[in-house]
């Protein structure tokens, strides 16, 4: 639901004006947007995301403490494709490290289609995370 | 587009400090000629890691171009950084 068909039915509401009219006011706005299809909403949605913001607020002993962090999605993008310059020879250093620290991954089967599925789908993250004195957001914006 | 400019602000004890303009165009126009110069070393690299060169200069410069209206800003009470990529 946008914002014009809440006007209208909040109109409805206090009763300035009637069901048909309400009706009326709705199929009026219906046919000026002819894109809007269920998906079209989201769509816009995701087009209009175009940065990965992490907002981190602390309290700790010696004071407030803030993280604001805005990164386009452009350069999550490119990091991504990172993944395809990793050298041969470089991956099974990287696998034997990340076996070391409990990560039983294969870096040569990372492709980087699946990761930048990963990211197309960030625009529907968000993360909220609330402690005592400490709040992580991350969402795309 | 790559970025042009940095603005940077370092401050102490709860301040923002003063915005620095780093211009980054200036960095990139005399870097330019030396990168020209390091290319066919740049090459050579890639070719003995195995990684395509022109492959290694794309992700570089999508990297250059997203750094683009990066924003990264961490304030402690004893002091905070902000950096604006423009």
């Amino acid at each position: 639901m946008n914002e014009n068909h809440r006007q209208v039915l909040q109109m409805l509401a206090t009763g300035q004006i009637t069901a048909e009219e309400a009706e009326r006011l709705i199929t009026a706005l219906e046919k000026d947007q002819p894109m809007a299809s269920p998906g079209a909403a989201e769509s816009r949605h995701k087009a209009q995301s175009k940065y990965l913001r992490v907002v981190v607020d602390a309290d700790d002993d010696d004071g407030p403490v803030r993280v604001n962090i805005r990164v386009p999605f452009q350069l999550l993008r490119a990091g991504v494709k990172l993944v395809s310059l990793i050298p041969e020879l470089a991956k099974d250093k990287i696998n034997e490290e990340l076996a070391k620290n409990g990560l039983a991954v294969d870096v040569a089967q990372i492709r980087f289609e699946d990761l930048e599925g990963l990211v197309e789908h960030l625009d529907d993250l968000t993360v909220d995370v609330t402690e005592k004195q400490r709040k992580v957001r991350i969402f795309a914006e | 587009m790559i970025p042009l400019l940095v603005v940077a602000r370092i401050g102490r004890a709860g301040r923002r400090g003063l915005p620095i303009w780093i211009p980054l165009f200036l960095i990139w126009l005399l870097l330019a000629p030396l990168a020209l110069l390091l290319l066919p070393l740049f090459v050579i690299g890639c070719r003995v890691l195995r990684v395509r060169p022109f492959l290694a200069l794309s992700v570089g410069w999508q990297l250059l171009c997203g750094l683009r209206r990066t924003h990264i800003e961490v304030a402690t009470p004893a002091a905070s950084v902000a950096l604006r990529f423009l």
